[in-house]
């Protein structure tokens, strides 16, 4: 090897570990300066403008400290928590949670028992939304965020054919069937991914009809699973594909002219696409009640948090009214108290009624520890009985006793 | 006879086809591309509509605009740029000497090695990179170039060293003691006379590496925490349900994709060793 190509080697590799040094500095050198309470959170980008510019800013002034946020998807918080915690270095202090993905973060246990700090949770919170967060009669986390989903439909489509959202079951199963026959293909979509999306919608419908998913054989769930065996035909292809995310696409793109989904798809489909026809209702009812499920967000710290105080102080700033009515006005999100009022803008007010509307008929999920056995079941016996076709009653007594076996 | 004749129409068959198929594959290959790209500057009504045209009717800027100005897209770019270069030039200085002495082993030693080699790629990434980032997190590692630079070389060091084995074995002995009769010593044998003719195959493993590393992503969401890569971003805006921003990204993620492949094939040269041997 001759001296140039020697020493231009050497100089790479010098550049090289002054880049890798000079990286590795800079989170060390930026905590020594300021203390940092680090916020995981799981939001839209004009969601992150408003944290950032409107709610975290007050905390940060009244408690002179510096709220780094961090971006971290539901799913993946779990893991990330996990390996951290494996690890001993517990980098995040306070989370907020879907609430549907609460349980293994308390199987596993990452989180923070809470139970002690009970009494901050204000007089004026929904109820109904405090039992989300117990498991086993401990308190694991904090009501920050009620949501619901709300049923869009394309106006300018329904209008078309001279039909109405649907109020009850005979109702939808009408406008599918009308869909389907004046345009040759399913127009109503629900989400039949046969995952925790599925099972959402089940637990609707088998409330609906005054059963309980957790017993899945009782007359209720026999109705509800005959209706939606009745139903599917008349539905969309893009139901086995239909989820969270997809049946944002489906109803902007006019694949699908009704289906449910969570409210954030106003602003995906309405805002953002531009298209003002797709409108949103609070459901329909069925032949027992109107039932939705209780989703949103909940806060919870985990365990090994570094600033666990500040974290408690943080928590009960994100429950306060001041907050909970900034949150109101300016993501138009509903709020967790009563006595929390704000001003929504005015394109996302009739969306906006639509959730509170909901959110009157929504009941949480129960916290079980069997729960991945009873999400399996209900998926199960939609895939046997609603797609290929199997005797409703037989096979819901099979999956009945696979989940009361599961309780034992 | 008759084999000839049908050779002779077989040839016929290929040479008449053969631009047709490869105009097919290639529209196949590079529709979805398009297709990216157009959401990325249509306006909504173009996209959001039962029938979709093909072409670009209702051009806008504002999505680029609404990526390039959100201050999102340069950190994630930078992280995922730089952790991918060094990935690459690391990965090829360390494969690059460990493959040439691999390729020199007597033949049933290096198939164990080999097969080494190939143990440690039998797991799926996402079995293992929860053990793995426990102890980078333990390390200090978290939100580093430096801790992704080492989780992607995990992935990709046997690798590249199995393919660059394959290529310093083509290549014969007899060139380098050819060298060295005429007084070169072993290094200098290497460095002049092996590494040259390795080229083609350390420009494919070096494209290999940094394209891995550029879309790596299960490392990347264990090891990431305040600083996004590429893919993390595309995924954030999937998740969010942005259409327009995501296929942004998605187009931005591929521009230095095409960048560096075409930079790199012109090393991609099949008869590299045609007349070398003395």
């Amino acid at each position: 090897m001759n001296f140039k190509k020697a020493i231009s080697l050497f100089l790479i590799m010098v550049l090289t570990f002054a880049i890798l040094s000079g990286c590795t500095g800079t989170k060390e050198q930026a905590s020594k300066e300021q203390k940092v309470l680090r916020v995981s959170m799981a939001l839209g980008e004009s969601e992150w403008e408003v944290m950032k510019n409107k709610i975290f800013p007050i905390f940060e002034k009244e408690n002179n400290v510096k709220i780094e946020a961090v971006q971290i998807e539901a799913s993946d918080l779990i893991t990330k928590l996990e390996a951290m915690h494996k690890a001993g270095k517990m980098e995040i202090d306070i989370i907020t949670q879907d609430n549907m993905q609460l349980a293994q973060l308390v199987e596993k246990g990452l989180v923070e028992d809470l139970s002690e700090y009970r009494d901050m949770i204000p007089e004026n919170v929904i109820k109904a939304l405090i039992p989300v967060g117990e498991f086993n009669g401990k308190l694991y986390f904090m009501p920050y965020r009620p949501n619901v989903e709300i049923n869009f439909y394309n106006e300018k489509k329904f209008n078309e054919y001279g039909i109405k959202p649907p109020t009850n079951w005979d109702e939808l199963l009408k406008v599918a069937k009308t869909f389907k026959e004046k345009e040759g293909i399913g127009r109503v979509a629900i989400k039949g991914t046969l995952d925790g999306n599925t099972t959402v919608q089940l637990f609707e419908f088998i409330r609906q009809a005054g059963g309980d998913p957790l017993v899945l054989n009782d007359e209720g769930s026999i109705k509800a699973y005959t209706f939606l065996k009745e139903l599917w035909p008349y539905l969309s292809p893009d139901s086995k594909k239909a989820d969270w995310n997809t049946m944002n696409k489906y109803l902007a793109t006019e694949s699908v002219y009704y289906g449910a989904n969570w409210p954030f798809g106003v602003n995906v489909i309405v805002r953002d696409g531009g298209k003002k026809e797709i409108k949103a209702h609070a459901g329909f009812a069925g032949p027992v009640k109107k039932s939705k499920v209780l989703g949103g967000e909940v806060i919870g710290i985990p365990v090994g948090s570094p600033n666990k105080e500040l974290a408690v102080k943080f928590m009960q700033f994100l429950m306060s009214k001041e907050t909970q009515e900034l949150l109101v006005t300016e993501m138009g999100w509903p709020s967790c108290r009563t006595d929390a009022y704000g001003k929504v803008e005015e394109w996302q007010k009739p969306y906006f009624e639509a959730v509170k509307e909901a959110l009157k008929v929504s009941q949480p999920r129960p916290n079980v520890t069997y729960w991945d056995t009873v999400d399996k079941a209900l998926n199960d016996a939609f895939r046997e009985i609603v797609i290929e076709g199997k005797d409703v009653k037989t096979t819901l007594d099979k999956y009945a006793k696979v989940i009361a076996d599961a309780k034992k | 006879m008759m084999s000839s004749v049908k050779k002779d129409r077989l040839g016929k068959i290929i040479d008449v086809s053969f631009f047709p198929l490869l105009i097919f594959f290639s529209l196949i290959m590079l529709i979805p591309v398009y297709i990216l790209v157009k959401v990325s500057i249509s306006q909504p009504v173009d996209v959001l509509t039962q029938h979709p045209t093909f072409l670009i009717r209702n051009f806008t800027w504002d999505h680029w605009i609404k990526v390039l100005t959100s201050g999102k897209l340069w950190p994630a770019f930078r992280k995922s740029f730089t952790v991918a270069t060094l990935t690459a030039i690391f990965a090829i200085i360390i494969a690059t000497p460990a493959s040439y002495v691999i390729s020199r082993l007597p033949k049933k030693v290096k198939y164990i090695v080999i097969l080494g080699l190939f143990f440690t790629r039998m797991f799926p990434n996402v079995g293992i990179a929860l053990p793995i980032a426990v102890k980078f997190l333990k390390w200090n590692l978290m939100d580093t170039y430096i801790g992704l630079v080492l989780a992607h070389l995990i992935e990709q060091l046997p690798f590249i060293t199995w393919i660059l084995v394959g290529t310093f074995e083509v290549i014969p002995v007899d060139l380098e003691k050819s060298a060295m009769i005429d007084g070169a010593s072993r290094l200098r044998a290497l460095m002049s006379i092996v590494i040259p003719n390795a080229a083609p195959g350390i420009a494919v493993a070096t494209l290999f590496v940094w394209l891995n590393s550029w879309n790596e992503f299960t490392y990347a969401l264990y090891l990431s925490l305040s600083d996004n890569t590429l893919p993390l971003q595309v995924y954030y805006y999937v998740n969010r349900g942005g259409f327009f921003q995501t296929a942004t990204y998605a187009t931005i993620l591929t521009i230095p994709v095409a960048v560096v492949t075409y930079a790199l094939q012109r090393y991609l040269k099949s008869d590299y060793l045609g007349g070398a041997i003395k």
